[in-house]
């Protein structure tokens, strides 16, 4: 496809190891979802998707569609050849977008959240993943934490499922104490808590501007605000305190926030501390060793020097992960997304934070 | 400049595009409303195959509240991020003074310039006019 020159030669310089925090696989159809649920819900479930803020444009990379049919992240041959072959993956880590998260009926969630899962680990994980280059997402239906817990445990020992995920949309920040006993279970397994943008606004889920905005770009926009309320919550509640092993990514919720929501919130904490006197620590210690970020889609200024600027002030070097979001809209190329970066800045970023924090090597 | 045949002007009707590959470079060859236009198929912005995107038309800018849907077929849309060039000039629609994609000339010519070593050769019938690109 990419015939450039100038792509070919970076794609070389990525080659080692680049581990993809961010690709999105689908099942062909519904069915294929459904024949892993019990009744009633085999017979309830009419698949996902948001509803409404749909992209006005289009939703995936139009050169995405597998050329033998079946929607775009369905084919792992495809995939393979136009994502991991073509820029070098040694990792790509996969969160499938299940939509169990919007249903007011937790049973409802939980029965889908189990079903991809049981569709990921048969298919991705084991038929598909030959190699080992595919790590999978356990999905949660946070509607109903303890059921989340006990999804969790379901997975424990799975040789490729890497971490938990959510989505950002929900009832309540995150850091709020009704989701603790998911929290127990990623510490008890070491298992990262990845939360990723979805049905942000969809369902029973809030939507974190004031009112429903009129317009897709508005809202996709937006879907940062909802990581910020989040992140707050996180550390304010002090469950990096009651979790001491509990680690949170932030997939998709936009990067260069970071340094000033930390900057107000290390000065509020200066004098609010006693309010949350279990946050012992400057709020933004917090995040090395608990919290990364991934980076698509990477805010661009027109000034590279700004963005690298930014890069520092957040610390990239330790918490930024690089993520594609293939086959999505708003994919960030790996050799075209970042400027020139310096060494070892760039090998942080694109492999070895990940490396590091999910233990791959 | 090379001369290339893109084909015969009938394979490549109104609202039909053609890639071809010129000189080591991808190229797509459009036809608006029966007049040919060819763009680099590489987007400038991270270097997705930009012909290969929806063929639109768009929405002017325009009063808030107002929608002026115009330049139907004339408008080529990124088919990684949606940006939008205009076909006829390979200027972005957001910002063509500083944001373009290099556009190359086509005309459409009746006779075959078979005395041209650098013109690949195709089997056609005289009455065929054949599109030619220039890179």
């Amino acid at each position: 496809m990419l015939a450039t020159q100038s792509q070919t030669d970076s794609a070389q310089s990525t080659r080692q190891g680049l581990i993809d925090c961010d690709v999105h696989v689908y099942p062909h159809s519904a069915d294929e979802i459904r024949q892993y649920m019990p009744m009633p819900w085999r017979k309830r479930y009419r698949g996902g998707g948001r509803g409404f803020f749909e992209n006005p444009v289009h939703g995936n990379r139009l050169d995405a569609a597998p050329p033998n049919g079946g929607p775009s992240g369905s084919d792992p041959d495809f995939l393979r050849e136009q994502l991991l072959d073509t820029f070098g993956h040694s990792y790509a880590i996969l969160l499938p977008n299940a939509f169990c998260n919007p249903h007011p009926d937790p049973d409802l969630g939980t029965a889908i959240a189990a079903a991809y899962n049981d569709w990921l680990a048969d298919t991705w994980l084991s038929k598909y993943n030959a190699d080992g280059i595919f790590k999978g997402s356990i999905t949660v239906a946070h509607q109903d934490p303890q059921a989340a817990a006990r999804e969790i445990e379901r997975w424990t020992g799975h040789p490729h499922f890497i971490q938990v995920m959510t989505d950002s949309g929900a009832r309540a920040p995150f850091g709020q104490r009704q989701y603790y006993p998911i929290y127990e279970m990623c510490e008890k397994h070491n298992l990262p808590f990845a939360i990723h943008p979805g049905t942000d606004g969809m369902g029973i889920n809030i939507q974190p501007s004031p009112g429903y905005p009129t317009h897709y770009i508005e809202w996709h926009t937006c879907l940062s605000l909802n990581f910020q309320a989040h992140l707050v919550s996180l550390l304010t509640e002090g469950v990096f305190e009651r979790f001491p092993g509990f680690k949170v990514v932030l997939v998709e919720g936009g990067v260069s926030w970071l340094p000033g929501l930390m900057w107000r919130l290390d000065a509020e904490w200066k004098a609010l501390r006693p309010e949350v006197p279990w946050v012992t620590k400057r709020p933004s210690d917090y995040l090395l060793d608990h919290v990364r970020l991934t980076s698509q889609p990477l805010e661009r200024p027109e000034n590279d020097k700004q963005l690298l600027a930014m890069l520092e002030m957040m610390d990239a070097e330790h918490i930024l992960m690089f993520s594609s979001d293939y086959p999505h809209w708003d994919f960030d190329s790996p050799t075209h997304a970042f400027p020139k970066l310096p060494n070892p800045l760039h090998d942080r970023i694109f492999r070895q934070n990940a490396a590091e924090f999910y233990g791959l090597s | 400049m090379g001369k290339h045949v893109v084909g015969c002007a009938r394979e490549i009707p109104p609202g039909a595009r053609r890639i071809v590959e010129a000189e080591g470079r991808s190229i797509g060859v459009f036809n608006v409303s029966g007049a040919y236009y060819a763009l680099r198929n590489t987007c400038p912005h991270q270097q997705a195959p930009l012909c290969r995107g929806t063929v639109t038309g768009t929405n002017l800018p325009s009063k808030p509240g107002e929608y002026i849907w115009a330049r139907e077929g004339e408008i080529v849309r990124c088919p990684w991020h949606g940006w939008e060039f205009d076909i006829t000039t390979g200027y972005s629609i957001f910002n063509p003074h500083g944001m373009r994609v290099k556009s190359y000339k086509v005309t459409v010519e009746a006779t075959l310039p078979e005395e041209d070593p650098n013109v690949e050769t195709y089997t056609v019938t005289v009455e065929d006019e054949l599109v030619i690109l220039y890179v």
